[in-house]
C-alpha cells in the first residue's frame, strides 16, 4: 500500500458521478473510503433494480445484478468499500453514527435539507467528531433562493454558463457528451477535502465544505464572465476554434467516411499557436505556398481568413493517415492528436505504460481496462488496489472490525432490513 | 486566514493549466510569485483584451482572470543577478510549479520540496516530448468524440476548459503531496499530465463503452434527453434521472399519460424509447419561458437547466443572494468582478486579494523578501 493519504479514513453518503468521483479520487490517492448506500434509494448510477446488464458483461459470472454491473457505477467507485445502512430505521442511523468517530472526513451530495432531516449536519457531526471535516457538495450550495433546489450534470451545465459557450460556431448551445460539470465538481470537492487536511493537520481543526456545482463550474468558464464584466460582450459558442490562434481546428483525414452515423471515424486535431509552429505545419503538409499566401500571412490574416484557411488543411488532412500525421505534426513542435473513441482510449498504449489505464478485475463485471491514478506521485504512488464494490459487500466485515458486530448480530441487522443488498424486501 | 497560508509557491508555468494551479493555491492563502519572462508570460497575449481605463493600455482578459491574486517577477536567466534571484525564490518555496516537459531541475532539489511538473502527457511516455494543448486534450481523452452531432466533427468544450480542469489536477496534486509532506516532512516530484486529468472525467463513458462493446458517440440530434432544445426566450435542459423528477415535470407540462405510465420511471427505459414521447414534451417545452420553466420545476424539486448567459448569470438572484462575484480586496473597487469561490471551506476561506499584476510589478518587493532576509539567515 502506498498513496499519499495512507492512515486517513472517509465514511461517505456520496452517489451518482460529481459526490463518487470526489471519493474515489481520495480512495486511489490511499484513503479507506466507506461508502454508505441506502438500498431503498440506490445510487442511480448502479441503475434501477431491473436495469438490463449489458452485452459484453453479460453472463460472465453466476449470479450478477444488474445493479452490480452498471459501467456509470464501477468507473467511478474504485478502491471503496461499500456498506448498507437504512439510515431512516433507528439502528441504521446509530450504526452510521459509531462509525463516524473512525472517520477524518465525511462527504455527500445529496439535496441541502437531506443532512439537515436525518439529523446529521454538520454541527451534529461535530458532536460526534469534533475534528471531522464535512465536504457537502450539492446542486447550487447550501444557502442562497435555490439551495433546496435539486440538479445534476445535464442541468448545471446550462445553469453555470456552460452550455451556452459549447458548441459548433453560430449554431445552439449544447450540453457535453457526458455531463462534463459532475467530474469537475469531483475534481474540486476532492481539492477542498485535501485542503482542509492540510489545515488540520497544522491546527487540529475540522470544517465544513459547501461545494455549489453551479459556482465551481463557473469558475471553469469564468474567463467569459470576466470578459463581460469588462467590455459587455456576451460570448457564444466558438466551435474548435480559438479567440486567438488560428488554424485550429477538428479535420478529417484519410478512412474518414462520409455522414458520420455509423460510418468510419478518423479524425485529428491540430492547431498553431506561433508562426514557427506554422511554418512548421506548412512544411510537413508539402504547401510551401501557404507561406506566401497574403490570406495566411500571419496569424491575424489567418483568423480573418479562417473558412479558406480551414478548407485548405481539410483537403489536405483527408488523404493523410492520421496516426502518423498527428506524430508527425506533434514531435515537431505542432500540437496535434489523433480524435480517439472511447474505445481507442480504453487501448492506448500509453495511458497503459505511464499508469493511467489498468485492468481492474470486478467481483461480478470481470476483468476491464480502467482509468485509475490520475497523476503521479514519485515518492507516494497511488495505486488502484480494488475494483468498485458490490451493493453493500463489505458491511459485515466493516461492522466487525470497527465496532465488533457478530455474524449473528450482522444476520439480525440483514432480517430486519437495516443491512444487505439488492432490492429492499 | 487561509488553508494554505504556510505555503510559498513559486510558479514558473507558461499554461493556463499552470496558471489555474497556482491561483487556486493563491485563494486558497499561499504565497505565489510568478517568474515571467522579460517580454511578459505568454497567456498576456491572449485574447480577447480590454482596455484599463486609468493608462489606457491593452490587457488581457484571459490573463486577467487566471493570474490574479499574484505577484510578479521578471526575471532574465541568461543575466546572472536574474539567476541568482531566481535560486532564491526557489531556495524558499515549499512548492515549485513548471510545466517545462523537458522536467529539468532549476536548482538542486530540496528533500523537502514539492515540484509539480504540468505538461500536456506527462515526463515519460511515447508522447512525452509531443507538443499539446487544450485542443489535443479534448481530442486524446475521448471526449471530442461524444460532444457535438454525429454529423459534424467531434467538438471541443469550450474556452479552455480542459486546460482548466487540468489546473484544478495539478492544484490536487499539489495538495495531496503537502499532505503527505505534513506527516513526515518530505516533499516529492509530481508529474501532471494535462491530458491524463481530462481522461479521468472521461471513465465513466469509456468503461460503459467496453461493456457495451461499442463506442459511445455523438448523438444524431439534440433533444430534451440529451441537452437544451428551444423554449419561448431561449434553451432549456430537461435531462431527468430520478422517477419521481419523470411524474411531476410529465404532470406540470399536462402529459399525465405519460406521467401515469410507469414504464417511463426507469431511465434505462426513457432511453431507449425517445420517440415515444421527445416531440410531445419538447412541444409543450416550447410554450414556456425558460425563467418560469425553472421555478416551476424547481417548486416541485425537479431538476432542470436554462440556459444562462453571463449577463444573466452576473444579475442572478440566489448567485447574489450567495455574494459570489466578488472584487478584489486591495483594489479600492476599481477592478471588475469576478467569478467567485469554487467551493467555501468555512473555517479557512477563499479569498481575492489582488488583481492580476503587471508583468514585474513586484520583483522590488519580492526581492527584498526573498534575497535579502535569505542571506541573513532566514529558512
Amino acid at each position: 500500500m502506498s498513496g499519499p493519504l495512507i492512515g486517513y479514513r472517509g465514511v461517505v453518503l456520496t452517489q451518482a458521478w460529481a459526490g463518487a468521483f470526489c471519493t474515489e479520487l481520495l480512495g486511489i490517492m490511499g484513503a479507506e473510503v466507506i461508502q454508505v448506500e441506502v438500498r431503498k434509494r440506490p445510487d442511480s448510477w448502479r441503475g434501477g433494480y431491473d436495469a438490463p446488464i449489458a452485452a459484453r458483461v453479460a453472463g460472465r459470472t453466476e449470479g450478477q445484478h444488474s445493479w452490480n454491473n452498471s459501467g456509470l457505477f464501477n468507473a467511478v467507485n474504485l478502491n471503496k468499500q461499500s456498506i448498507t445502512l437504512d439510515l431512516q430505521t433507528p439502528e441504521g442511523m446509530a450504526t452510521f453514527k459509531r462509525l463516524l468517530p473512525e472517520a477524518d472526513f465525511m462527504a455527500e451530495n445529496f439535496s441541502p435539507r437531506v443532512l439537515g432531516n436525518l439529523g446529521i449536519g454538520y454541527e451534529d457531526l461535530r458532536q460526534i467528531k469534533p475534528d471531522i471535516i464535512l465536504a457537502s457538495l450539492s446542486a447550487y450550495g447550501a444557502t442562497g433562493p435555490y439551495f433546496n433546489v435539486p440538479g445534476i450534470g445535464g442541468t448545471i451545465e446550462p445553469t453555470s454558463g456552460m452550455s451556452g459557450l459549447l458548441g459548433y460556431e453560430g449554431g445552439q448551445p449544447l450540453n457535453s457528451g457526458s455531463m462534463f460539470p459532475d467530474p469537475v465538481a469531483g475534481w474540486y470537492g476532492f481539492s477542498a477535502i485535501l485542503a482542509a487536511l492540510h489545515h488540520r493537520e497544522r491546527t487540529g481543526e475540522g470544517q465544513y465544505i459547501d461545494l455549489s456545482m453551479m459556482e465551481a463550474n463557473l469558475t471553469v468558464v469564468g474567463e467569459a464572465a470576466l470578459e463581460y464584466a469588462l467590455t459587455g460582450q456576451i460570448r457564444g459558442p466558438l466551435g474548435n476554434r480559438h479567440r486567438t490562434f488560428a488554424p485550429h481546428g477538428i479535420y478529417p483525414a484519410l478512412g474518414q467516411s462520409e455522414g458520420g452515423i455509423g460510418g468510419h471515424e478518423q479524425w485529428i486535431a491540430l492547431a498553431a499557436e506561433s508562426e514557427a509552429q506554422w511554418r512548421t505545419l506548412c512544411g510537413i503538409a508539402g504547401h510551401p505556398e501557404w507561406l506566401t499566401d497574403a490570406r495566411f500571412a500571419d496569424n491575424a490574416a489567418r483568423k480573418a481568413n479562417e473558412d479558406a484557411l480551414d478548407g485548405a488543411i481539410t483537403a489536405w488532412t483527408a488523404t493523410q493517415p492520421r496516426d502518423d500525421l498527428a506524430r508527425a505534426l506533434a514531435t515537431a513542435g505542432v500540437p496535434a492528436a489523433p480524435v480517439f473513441d472511447a474505445l481507442e482510449v480504453a487501448d492506448d498504449t500509453v495511458f497503459r505504460e505511464r499508469g493511467l489505464i489498468t485492468e481492474v478485475t470486478h467481483d461480478e463485471a470481470g476483468a476491464w481496462p480502467q482509468i485509475g491514478v490520475p497523476f503521479r506521485l514519485a515518492r507516494t504512488p497511488a495505486a488502484v488496489t480494488r475494483p468498485a464494490p458490490l451493493q453493500g459487500q463489505h458491511t459485515a466485515e466493516v461492522l466487525a472490525r470497527f465496532l465488533g458486530t457478530t455474524a449473528e448480530e450482522y444476520e439480525e441487522l440483514v432480517r430486519k432490513g437495516v443491512t444487505g443488498s439488492g432490492p429492499p424486501d | 486566514m487561509g488553508a494554505l497560508a504556510d505555503i510559498r509557491v513559486v510558479d514558473l508555468t507558461s499554461s493556463i493549466a499552470g496558471a489555474w494551479c497556482s491561483r487556486l493555491l493563491a485563494d486558497f492563502g499561499a504565497d505565489v510569485v510568478v517568474v515571467e519572462p522579460p517580454e511578459g508570460c505568454p497567456l498576456r497575449r491572449l485574447e480577447p483584451f480590454a482596455v484599463d481605463a486609468s493608462t489606457g493600455e491593452r490587457f488581457s482578459i484571459a490573463a486577467a482572470y487566471v493570474m490574479a491574486n499574484k505577484q510578479s517577477v521578471v526575471i532574465d536567466e541568461a543575466n546572472g543577478e536574474g539567476a541568482a534571484l531566481l535560486a532564491a525564490l526557489i531556495r524558499r518555496a515549499h512548492v515549485v510549479l513548471t510545466s517545462d516537459a523537458s522536467g529539468r531541475t532549476l536548482v538542486e532539489e530540496r528533500p523537502d520540496q514539492v515540484h509539480v511538473s504540468i505538461t500536456p502527457h506527462g515526463l515519460d511516455g511515447a508522447r512525452a516530448g509531443w507538443a499539446g494543448n487544450d485542443l489535443t486534450a479534448w481530442a486524446l481523452s475521448g471526449w471530442a468524440s461524444v460532444n457535438g452531432l454525429a454529423d459534424r466533427p467531434p467538438l471541443k468544450g469550450s474556452g479552455s476548459n480542459a486546460s482548466m480542469v487540468a489546473g484544478i489536477g495539478a492544484f490536487a496534486a499539489t495538495l495531496a503531496a503537502l499532505v503527505a509532506r505534513d506527516r513526515d516532512g518530505q516533499g516529492q516530484r509530481v508529474d501532471v499530465a494535462e491530458t491524463e486529468v481530462l481522461a479521468t472525467t472521461f471513465s465513466p463513458s469509456m468503461l460503459r463503452s467496453l461493456y457495451q462493446g461499442r463506442p459511445e458517440a455523438r448523438d444524431a440530434r439534440v433533444d430534451m434527453t440529451t441537452g437544451p432544445v428551444p423554449v419561448r426566450d431561449g434553451y432549456f435542459a430537461l435531462t431527468i434521472s430520478r422517477a419521481h423528477f419523470w411524474r411531476d415535470a410529465m404532470n406540470l407540462l399536462g402529459l399525465t399519460d405519460l406521467a401515469e405510465d410507469q414504464r417511463f420511471e426507469a431511465s434505462w427505459y426513457r432511453q431507449q424509447h425517445r420517440d415515444d414521447y421527445v416531440p410531445r414534451v419538447e412541444e409543450r417545452m416550447a410554450q414556456w419561458t425558460k425563467m418560469d420553466l425553472f421555478d416551476a420545476l424547481a417548486t416541485l424539486r425537479v431538476v432542470a437547466g436554462p440556459v444562462l448567459t453571463m449577463d444573466e448569470l452576473t444579475a442572478n438572484p440566489h448567485l447574489r443572494a450567495r455574494e459570489y462575484f466578488t472584487r478584489p480586496a486591495s483594489g479600492g473597487g476599481a477592478d471588475p468582478e469576478f467569478p467567485g469561490a469554487p467551493f467555501r471551506m468555512s473555517g479557512t476561506p477563499w479569498h481575492l486579494e489582488r488583481p492580476a499584476p503587471r508583468t514585474g510589478a513586484d520583483l522590488e518587493a519580492v526581492r527584498a523578501s526573498a534575497v535579502e532576509p535569505a542571506l541573513g539567515g532566514d529558512e
